[in-house]
């Protein structure tokens, strides 16, 4: 039996999909040609919006008609993934992006104008599913989460607090040296009591796991995330509801390297190619909290972190694709702030990166007890 | 120091017979090899059978038996049959037997124009084989069939009678057979022979034509119009179309008693006011009798008449051109193509001389494909199909990529397109003696290129048209293509159990949407999406 909460979800998209959807079929009985009016999905219809420092679809529709020979077929699998999703949603089931591409692909058979039998997949690759699935989601204006089609996630939490999950409660600081995975519906999670002053989010795993057997999240009265890499969807969209629903401080930790900054910033204000998303996953409140540049180099008025001899053992010397990334990077608006371009020049000037691993070799204690302490109290990070 | 000895050549003079003079220089009439001179000879015997049909208003049969002799095997026997209107029996011997004797001496479009071409082919055969040659004829009306076997004397130009009879007409039948043996080479000839048929054939459409070859290979071409090209008429001669000595004979007409009467009685398109206007501007008294012309009258008399600008333009009732209908019947006939169109120029003149150009186009179907650089090219002079030098052709100049834009028809080279160009006149202006191909004169080539524009834009209209028809039809099909499938998901997500009813609702919605946009019947789209099949 299914919980209160994903009925509620499952009522909320089947509403969605029947007024949606119904418009267009209410067009076709009154035989006015069926278009669907989608925002557009592309760079150039991406905005950064200052005031909130988040990523945002920008203005465009594109208009998707039946009528037009280019776009019939993407009308036609439009429809499709629609009516898949909604009979999941019916069904009680949770798809992967998976399942619902092999259940909407089959062949169309039909005859061309010399009579001669052709045949046409709706689609051919899970690439071009996967691409209608997110036309669905910024029409109907809802993550596909919401919808509860699961994709496989890789984020994890320990922390003081404790979750309502499929109708089962978990104690996330009853979880031994494990962690619990975040899900891939992270709406259907329920907050019931937290105690916790700041999130922690870190990109590496295995900084993760150090930190936990550590302790670090019962001394320092936090929550603490990795993401394991770029961090999925269900992984920002949990951030965002610790930020937004629990008012918790978030902090970012990521390699000292444009992968890491990248990371950072997808976190804070979404990503190019999900940006219609961002509005539901940003947290534009997260701060960078390392390892930046000056922890390792210094500046006029602060202090290397790592003493000389240190930041010559650890540190990596970059690539020509880290250089290449970095001036990517100077060219977004949301990196071009002064703190952000100081630090993209330090780093094109040494043209060094470091991993998180290092501070940790360099002692767990240093890290945990010293280095993000420190940095949290004296509010040394870059927003 | 004189010369020690000069070699003295005596100079002997002898007239040489017309006969004589084609026995030996029978490259001249196209006899230069067994090759050439089988397929020449077969031109000239089907010549002659269609101008003694289509000319005299008979729906022409004709019958080209090419025979391989037994007895010697680069001997062929050609018989050619019609059923035209024969020739008087007093006559056969001349026509037959001597060069230069014809009853096309006059200024009337025909095919033959020489009076030599049959005997050209008897005098080669003679030379070749020693064989004579039979003729069977009988004229409508006649009740006997006469029938004449002979050589020709080439001395005297004079035809040796070896048989003649006649028998009782057992039915109504009328025309020639006519059966000549000569040297040949059928294997190398053959190509060009059924071309030849073939692209007569392409011209004949009122024809019945039948070629059994020596190997015993049949080609039948039916009829498929009951229409003949308009007989011509004998006309008089323009005045721009003649010269000085033209003038001297014209003197020696002792039936009018002034000059002014003999120009208005010889001349097309000379009346009183014209011929007192030309013999003034000659310094000639219009009223002297013609005996009274000197010879310094004439070349001003003949100056004046190239120069005058007010006569009338030629009269084009000599001409027979094919008409639009025959040719697109022609082209239909041989290639089936899917466009066939034709248009017959008003007359023109070049040099006095009237001429009529008509040009044919076909399109798709069975039309082979061309060459990159211009359509498949059937030229024509007075119906005779001109296979030879086809790049030196006036019509070759006009319907090359190079000089036609063919691009801008619609056409892109290489395509199935055929270009038929036909030329009537009474004086097709050849180049050179070999009757292939005909010189640029640019009269003739701006009235081609007028034809070729008229007939390549009725080919743009109906190209386009079917790209029009082809692009809807395609449109259609991709549009009904995920009807079903459309139809079918929003019935899911529409209705509440009901999915069938609405399913079934929205195809037919969405079908006469498609119907709406596209101007197509919504039956008939409902059809292409009943016939998609989904989820297979
Ligand atoms: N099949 C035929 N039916 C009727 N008359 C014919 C036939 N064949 C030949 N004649 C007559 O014989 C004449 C001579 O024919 P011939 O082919 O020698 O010359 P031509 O056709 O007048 O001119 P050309 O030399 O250009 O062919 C023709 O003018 C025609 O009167
Ligand atoms: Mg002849």
């Amino acid at each position: 039996m299914p919980s209160k909460v994903d009925l509620e979800v499952r009522r909320r998209g089947i509403k969605l999909f029947q007024e949606k959807f119904g418009r267009l079929v209410k067009r076709i009985l009154e035989c006015k040609p069926p278009t669907l009016v989608i925002p557009k999905r592309t760079l150039t219809n991406t905005i950064y919006d200052e005031r909130r420092r988040l990523l945002l679809l920008g203005p465009e529709k594109l208009r998707r008609s039946f009528l037009d020979v280019n776009e019939a077929k993407k009308f036609a699998q439009t429809t499709l993934m629609a009516a898949i999703i909604y009979e999941a949603l019916i069904n009680n089931e949770y798809p992967t992006i998976r399942d619902l591409y092999y259940r909407g692909k089959h062949t169309i058979r039909y005859r061309d104008i010399h009579g001669k039998i052709r045949e046409e997949n709706t689609w051919d690759e899970q690439r071009e599913s996967d691409a209608v699935i997110r036309d669905i989601e910024v029409y109907l204006g809802i993550l596909r989460e919401e919808l509860l089609i699961l994709s496989k996630e890789k984020g994890k939490v320990v922390g003081n607090m404790r979750i309502r999950s499929g109708g089962d409660i978990i104690d996330l600081s009853k979880m031994g040296h494990g962690a619990y995975a975040i899900e891939p519906t992270p709406d259907l999670i329920e907050f019931i009591d937290v105690d916790a002053e700041f999130v922690l989010v870190v990109e590496k795993d295995a900084v993760f796991q150090q930190l936990h057997r550590y302790g670090f999240w019962k001394k320092y009265k936090s929550i603490l995330i990795t993401s394991a890499g770029q961090p999925d969807r269900a992984t920002r969209r949990f951030v965002r509801r610790l930020s937004e629903e629990l008012k918790l401080p978030v902090y970012i930790l990521t390699d000292a390297d444009p992968y890491g900054w990248y990371i950072y910033s997808v976190f804070k204000i979404g990503s190019i190619a999900l940006s219609y998303e961002s509005e539901r996953l940003a947290t534009p409140d997260a701060k960078f909290i390392g390892v930046s540049m000056t922890d390792i180099f210094g500046d006029k008025n602060k202090k290397p972190w790592l003493s000389p001899q240190e930041a010559k053992n650890y540190i990596i010397k970059a690539k020509d694709a880290d250089i290449k990334r970095a001036k990517e990077l100077l060219s977004y608006i949301w990196f071009q702030s002064k703190a952000w371009e100081k630090e993209i020049k330090i780093f094109l000037n040494k043209k060094a990166k470091l991993e998180i691993e290092a501070l940790a070799s360099k002692g767990l204690r240093f890290l945990a007890d010293t280095y993000i302490p420190q940095k949290i109290e004296t509010g040394d990070w870059i927003l | 120091m004189i010369a020690a000895s000069v070699p003295t050549v005596r100079e002997e003079f002898k007239a040489l017979s017309p006969a004589q003079f084609f026995a030996r220089y029978r490259e001249i009439a196209g006899f230069s090899n067994p090759t050439r001179a089988l397929y020449q000879a077969i031109r000239e015997l089907v010549e002659n059978a269609l101008d003694a049909t289509d000319s005299h208003g008979i729906l022409p049969s004709v019958k080209i038996i090419v025979r391989q002799d037994s007895e010697n095997p680069s001997h062929y026997v050609i018989t050619v049959e019609d059923n035209g209107i024969g020739i008087p029996p007093q006559h056969v011997p001349q026509a037959f037997g001597r060069v230069l004797y014809s009853s096309k001496y006059v200024l009337r479009q025909t095919r033959g124009m020489f009076g030599l071409g049959v005997k050209a082919a008897i005098i080669y055969g003679q030379l070749t084989t020693g064989k004579p040659v039979e003729v069977i004829t009988s004229q409508p009306g006649l009740k006997r069939i006469y029938y004449f076997k002979l050589r020709i004397d080439l001395q005297k130009n004079q035809p040796i009678i070896l048989e003649r009879g006649s028998w009782r007409k057992s039915r109504d039948w009328h025309g020639t057979i006519v059966s000549i043996t000569i040297e040949g080479d059928w294997s190398r000839a053959k190509q060009k022979i059924i071309e030849y048929i073939k692209r007569t054939a392409v011209i004949t459409p009122y024809a019945n034509i039948v070629f059994v070859a020596p190997d015993g290979v049949v080609l039948f071409y039916k009829r498929n119009i009951e229409q003949l090209p308009p007989p011509s008429k004998e006309v008089k001669p323009h005045p721009h179309g003649i010269d000085l000595e033209f003038l001297k004979t014209l003197k020696e007409n002792k039936n009018f008693k002034t000059v002014k009467d003999l120009l208005i009685n010889s001349f097309q398109g000379v009346g009183e006011k014209t011929a007192i206007d030309v013999l003034i501007l000659s310094s000639i008294d219009p009223s002297i009798s013609p005996s009274k012309l000197t010879e310094r009258d004439l070349v001003r008399l003949a100056e004046t008449l190239k120069a005058y600008k007010r006569f009338r333009a030629p009269k084009a009732d000599a001409l027979s051109p094919l008409g639009r209908e025959i040719i697109k019947a022609g082209l239909r006939r041989i290639f089936e193509p899917e466009f066939v169109e034709a248009i017959t120029r008003r007359p023109a003149a070049y040099q006095g001389h009237p001429f009529i150009i008509e040009v044919g186009i076909a399109y798709g179907g069975k039309v082979p494909m061309s060459s990159d650089d211009g359509p498949i090219l059937l030229r024509y002079a007075n119906k005779i199909p001109l296979l030879y030098d086809e790049k030196s052709d006036v019509s070759w100049k006009v319907v090359s990529k190079s000089n036609f834009d063919w691009s801008q028809y619609n056409v892109s080279l290489p395509a199935q397109l055929i270009v038929l160009t036909h030329i009537c006149s009474t004086k097709i202006p050849f180049k050179g003696v070999g009757k292939e191909s005909v010189a640029d004169v640019p009269e003739i080539e701006k009235e081609l290129r007028l034809a070729l524009r008229e007939v390549a834009r009725k080919l743009r209209i109906y190209l386009s048209k079917k790209i029009r028809e082809e692009e809807k039809k395609r449109r259609i099909i991709v549009l009904a293509r995920y009807i079903p499938e459309v139809a079918r998901n929003l019935a899911i997500i529409a209705s509440n159990g009901k999915g069938d009813k609405v399913d079934g609702i929205l195809l037919e919605k969405l079908s006469e949407i498609i119907a709406r946009r596209t101007g197509a019947d919504p039956s008939e789209i409902i059809m292409v999406a009943k016939q998609v099949e989904v989820g297979v």
